[in-house]
């Protein structure tokens, strides 16, 4: 099947700074695709040129085989949403949606649905100026969801969201992606998004680092294991002696990286160190994205 | 065009920005429409040029109607509403030129109710105080016309300002300057020149006496020449510019 997105040797330059730099990748349908990378990556500002709002110095990208700009109806094809704050303040959130869906001919019945779909639908005539960021970011999914898209294009869409706001988000973005649509998602935090995405596309400085399945990544890097013991120096060398790198946790236990418990509880044992926890951590996942992101620096 | 344009209506509806104009206009009109009428002397309310005067104020309107045109855009980059605007209606030229048209109509809207409370507030108090009335019936209309007429293009004005200056605050404040300022400066010291000036073209369309001032239909086709260019500068900049 034809890529969903397209981008060629995107480029965008702000005085001296080159935000994104000749960044090429594709987005394959019905994938849940995470956009990575620290902050000041130029995730936001490959979105924006992706979607138009934004002009690449060089390069081009399109969506759906077409430019955004040049898409019939885009709404219709693909929502997006890049800031959680782009509301007026004295407009109700149902207002809001209206705005939106009339300039595209949409029929009014479309806000309510969606404001339901977001679980909004009681605030729907409350001033947006009353809404939690929570509410916000809904509100702002929402209006994405209006033309009932196939492609969804989300920028840190968990950011300032609590726990319970996170774990809604992805329960949300698996059903929609459970239709065979497409998603697109950035986030500088690959925890928040590493329990929904099959794709990683880690970039940094503009460039791209890593484009690959969450499982490859996943398969590359062991687990985090944390161990504790009385005798934690002693513990932290017979893991090293094994090329285990360890790092401190606190003074009665330490993290020792790529590996599992069962290899962990071995060393201890044939070394005769006394255990007292052992606990898989589960993966260093973050770790290879820090790592993956600072290479690039030096 | 027609589904962009009722959204731009919506938008100046569904918040009380556009409403807080229309009664501070409201306010502004009645006051000054009110006070001179009650408080000047006869004599200074007699004959044509000053019962022109007197029942112009509802020109006011054009300000009002300005700045509802500036927040028409700026509120927009103000409140990063700009974005999923221009996400949903990726043709600018259409959102612009239908933020022109939502411009229009609430400048019409303006000027009817400014320009109309003004003529009924001092018709009646003028017939109370027994002045006769001077003006005919083709000094209303021209009144009516002019003021109405004015209303809608300033408020396309303001859209294009708003477009040339996207900041509202600063948009806001180089209207005020211009009007208030700027254009009475040049006035006064070049009226040969100043009456070219959007708010004198304004103040000859409805057929104020002051010297110099151009002819009625000249004005008007000046305010529409300053809307138009204004326009294309606000059109070609929005098409350019980064959305952040
Ligand atoms: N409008 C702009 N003007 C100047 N520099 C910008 C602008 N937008 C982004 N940048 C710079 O480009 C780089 C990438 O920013 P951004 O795309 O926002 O990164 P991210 O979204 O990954 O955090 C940063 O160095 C940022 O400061
Ligand atoms: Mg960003």
């Amino acid at each position: 099947m034809d890529p969903v997105v397209e981008s060629y040797g995107l480029t965008k330059r702000y005085g001296t700074v080159l935000a994104v730099d000749n960044l090429s990748f594709k987005l394959a349908p019905g994938t849940i695709t995470a956009f990575l990378g620290p902050n000041g990556a130029g995730k936001t500002t490959t979105l924006r040129m992706l979607l138009g709002l934004a002009r690449p110095t060089s390069g081009h990208a399109t969506i759906f085989g077409r430019p955004y700009v040049k898409l019939e109806k885009p709404a219709t094809r693909v929502g997006a949403v890049l800031e959680a704050t782009d509301f007026h303040p004295g407009r109700s959130g149902r207002d809001h949606l209206l705005t939106l869906s009339r300039s595209v001919g949409l029929p009014d019945s479309r806000a309510n649905e969606v404001m339901e779909l977001v679980e909004l639908e009681e605030s729907a005539k409350r001033r947006v100026k009353g809404y939690s960021l929570g509410m916000r970011q809904r509100l702002g999914l929402a209006s994405a969801l209006l033309g009932d898209p196939d492609l969804l294009i989300l920028d840190e869409p968990a950011n300032g969201l609590d726990p319970e706001g996170v774990r809604w988000l992805r329960d949300f973005l698996r059903s929609y992606a459970s239709r065979g649509r497409t998603v697109f998602v950035s986030s500088h935090v690959l925890a928040e998004v590493a329990q929904t995405v099959d794709q990683v596309l880690i970039i940094n400085h503009g460039r791209l680092v890593t484009e690959s399945s969450l499982q490859d990544l996943t398969s590359r890097v062991g687990d985090l294991v944390r161990v504790r013991s009385p005798r934690l120096s002693e513990l932290a060398e017979a893991l090293n002696r094994e090329g285990i790198k360890t790092t401190a946790s606190n003074d009665h236990s330490l993290l020792a990286h790529d590996t599992t418990s069962e290899r962990v509880g071995n060393i201890c044992f044939s070394a005769g160190i006394p255990l007292h926890e052992l606990v898989r951590e589960g993966s260093s996942l973050e770790e290879v994205f820090l790592e993956l992101t600072s290479e690039v620096e030096k | 065009m027609i589904s962009q344009i009722k959204a731009e209506v919506l938008k100046i509806r569904s918040t009380r920005t556009t409403l807080g104009l229309l009664l501070g206009m409201i306010a502004f009109a009645l006051l000054f429409s009110i006070l001179p009428g009650l408080l000047s002397h006869a004599a200074q309310l007699t004959g044509k040029d000053n019962q022109v005067n007197l029942l112009g104020i509802g020109a006011i309107s054009g300000i009002f109607a300005a700045l509802a045109g500036i927040m028409l855009v700026a509120s927009e980059y103000r409140f990063g509403t700009i974005r999923p605007t221009f996400l949903f209606s990726p043709n600018r030229g259409r959102v612009f030129a239908s933020k022109v048209v939502a411009g229009m109509l609430a400048g019409f809207v303006f000027g009817v109710v400014a320009e109309g409370l003004s003529i009924l507030v001092d018709f009646i108090i003028l017939r109370a105080r027994g002045i006769s009335i001077a003006l005919s019936g083709g000094d209303f209309a021209l009144l009516l016309v002019g003021a109405l007429v004015g209303a809608a293009l300033w408020g396309a004005i303001g859209v294009g300002l708003g477009a040339i200056v996207p900041n509202q605050v600063a948009a806001i404040i180089l209207l005020l300057a211009w009007g208030f300022v700027v254009e009475n400066l040049v006035f006064g010291l070049l009226p040969s020149v100043g009456r070219y000036l959007p708010v004198h073209a304004q103040d000859s369309m409805i057929g104020l006496s002051t010297p110099h001032l151009l002819a009625a239909g000249l004005g008007a086709v000046v305010l529409l020449a300053w809307t138009a260019g204004l326009g294309v500068i606000g059109l070609s900049l929005l098409r350019r510019r980064d959305v952040n």
